[in-house]
């Protein structure tokens, strides 16, 4: 089955000369002129690479990373036209697999792709699913949405951060240090109350009792959970 | 107040302000206070400027609450009625609630924050099983909400300044010109590179129309590249003052039907209307000024195409002021500051050649003469240019 290549550009010469260059390799080819249409253009078919350049208006090369990052493994290779050692290490930091610096030949182009689809471990279409579902909560990643039933919910930034933990861990019980340092930072590590009133934020907005939680559950004295779909 | 009143009041405002965090600062602020105002959690909402919506910022739980964890009351409807209705909120347990049960008897405060004048959040404090709040108690709480908003400021401010001091340097990071320079002469080289080296590869072939393309790409962004070479150093010279100006008096009105003349040789279909009216003579370098008109002449042609041009000439005062409309998109209100400065091109630009350049050039050619030049745009109706020149003070 024939790889398919995300390319993320806003310069249309730049898409032409990578698309023409892929095509020749067999490469079926997808394109998008800046990160937030990336994340769209993702989920419509599955991406075995994407390419992505770092300068893009709305959300540029390294917005779109971290916001894949969010849910998938995809190899990302970051294209960035300074050469300047900090637009690198902060690509890879971010979670891009390899980068390119701008001017490039087409062989060392093709190499490095070559290089990141083999080693990538995971097939197109594992770690990829763009859509989470726990009972009647819906979670779209790529667009940060979420929504109970038919209803859309309304997170804070904060929230959100916290409900990807638990979505990202379905069935694995999350101790109160852990959820501190990875939604609030390091310095948060202790402050169990803003940890116990977020939660409770979030299971007046996501559960239909509060009180009887589904989704999140305490587990007294351990932590909390997303306890594993009943299929 | 009496000493015993004044002496606790210091005590209580050490302890706040040699806290150098803001939640260490709240900390002490609410525990110090504890013994005239008691509760058992207490929580700060705060609306992010950004998104709509509170967002819990600060909470903590000092009496009953304390093993209560994530189903104690934290006042959220509370702290939603506060804000929507801009007033101090005082709710009692609910009329269902079970008397005997302390922790669903909850007595709920809540008083709006407002930071630096503006209503931003709720400060909650919660009782379990009462007692009620008395006037004093609310009195004491109010001025702890005060007091909370202010250090919440203060942490707003130092987050703005650390924000400030990180783009700053970004800026001047950015500013140097050597890094500036690389970057803008490596995007047409990256094309020119890019573009060759597929054709010169072994391993497949190219049609011959996509030859013809590659090879007509790599054509324009030489070109692109020598011109962006010769601007810079044009600018550089501007800038580090190298260039000798040979001034003279010069009739602006000939110098602007030349340009015209010069300009229509190559857009024969170009509709220019000139009103001039007798100009006094400025002081100024011909050769110089020409490439202002020129570059104002070719920014219209390039961002304006198949718009009029109206080019006039008025004498003001002891100055000249020359101004240059087209009647094109015109140039959003948001990137006017920027039009002038070194490199910028308006985003959204991207179908138009330019190397960012030109009217940086032109600023520094006109203030080399004591002149200005500035730029006046109506969306969808068109931009105008406007230079003036002093006039030549020897005639």
């Amino acid at each position: 089955m024939a790889k398919r290549i995300l390319i993320v550009d806003d310069e249309p010469r730049y898409l032409r000369l990578l698309e023409a260059n892929l095509r020749t390799e067999g490469y079926e080819v997808v394109t998008a002129q800046d990160g937030m249409q990336a994340l769209d253009v993702f989920s419509s078919n599955p991406i075995d690479l994407v390419l992505m350049d770092v300068m893009m208006p709305r959300l540029d090369g390294f917005g779109a990373t971290q916001r894949l990052r969010e849910f998938t493994n995809v190899p990302i290779v970051i294209l960035t036209a300074r050469g300047e050692e900090q637009d690198r290490v902060r690509g890879l930091d971010l979670g891009a697999d390899d980068y390119l610096i701008k001017p490039f030949s087409a062989t060392e182009l093709l190499a490095r792709v070559r290089a990141v689809l083999r080693r990538a471990h995971s097939p197109a279409d594992a770690g990829q699913v763009r859509f989470f579902t726990h009972d009647d909560l819906k979670i779209d990643f790529a667009r940060a949405e979420v929504w109970r039933g038919e209803e859309p919910v309304s997170l804070s930034a904060t929230e959100y951060r916290l409900l990807l933990q638990f979505a990202h861990n379905v069935g694995k019980i999350l101790t109160s240090e852990d959820l501190l340092t990875s939604v609030w930072g390091v310095e948060y590590k202790n402050d169990k109350e803003i940890l116990w009133v977020s939660i409770a934020r979030l299971r007046q907005k996501l559960e239909k009792d509060a009180h009887t939680p589904r989704h999140i559950v305490t587990r007294s004295g351990l932590g909390y959970l997303m306890p594993p779909n009943e299929t | 107040m009496d000493k015993e009143t004044l002496s606790e009041l210091h005590r209580i405002f050490q302890e706040v302000q040699s806290k150098s965090d803001w939640k260490s600062a709240l900390d002490a602020l609410f525990i110090s206070m504890r013994g005239s105002f008691v509760f058992d959690n207490v929580a700060v909402y705060l609306s992010d400027r950004q998104t709509p919506g509170l967002d819990v910022v600060y909470a903590r739980a000092i009496g009953r609450g304390k093993t209560a964890e994530a189903d104690a009351a934290w006042g959220e409807s509370v702290a939603n009625d506060v804000i929507s209705n801009e007033h101090m909120v005082i709710h009692g347990p609910d009329k269902g609630s079970n008397r005997n049960d302390r922790m669903s008897q909850t007595y709920v405060l809540g008083i709006p924050l407002y930071v630096g004048e503006k209503l931003r959040g709720a400060l909650l404090f919660v009782r379990f099983g009462g007692p009620e709040y008395s006037d004093i108690h609310i009195h004491v709480a109010s001025l702890q909400a005060i007091w909370a908003a202010a250090l919440i400021e203060r942490k707003e401010l130092q987050e703005a300044r650390a924000e400030l001091d990180s783009v700053q340097r970004q800026m001047r990071l950015q500013d140097d010109f050597v890094s500036t320079i690389s970057h803008e002469l490596r995007t047409p080289l990256g094309f020119i590179k890019g573009y060759s080296t597929s054709l010169l590869r072994q391993d497949t072939q190219w049609d011959e129309a996509t030859q013809r393309e590659f090879l007509s790409i790599i054509d324009e962004e030489t070109d692109r590249l020598a011109k962006l070479i010769e601007d810079m150093l044009e600018s550089a010279r501007l800038q580090s003052k190298t260039i000798q100006f040979k001034f003279s008096p010069i009739r602006l009105d000939a110098l602007v039907r030349d340009v015209a003349a010069r300009v229509r040789t190559h857009h024969p279909n170009l509709v220019i209307e000139m009103k001039m009216d007798v100009l006094p003579p400025v002081l100024g370098d011909g050769v110089r000024l020409s490439q202002v008109l020129e570059n104002l002449f070719s920014n219209a042609i390039k961002y304006a195409p198949g718009s009029k041009l109206i080019i006039s000439g008025k004498h003001l005062a002891n100055k000249v002021r020359l101004t240059f409309s087209d009647e094109g998109e015109g140039i959003p209100e948001e990137f006017i500051p920027f039009l002038f400065e070194r490199f910028y091109r308006v985003p959204g630009e991207r179908t138009v050649t330019g190397t960012g350049l030109g009217l940086y050039i032109c600023k520094q050619i006109v203030m080399a003469h004591h002149g200005n030049i500035w730029v006046e745009s109506v969306l969808d109706r068109g931009t105008t240019f406007l230079i003036e020149l002093p006039a030549d003070p020897t005639l």
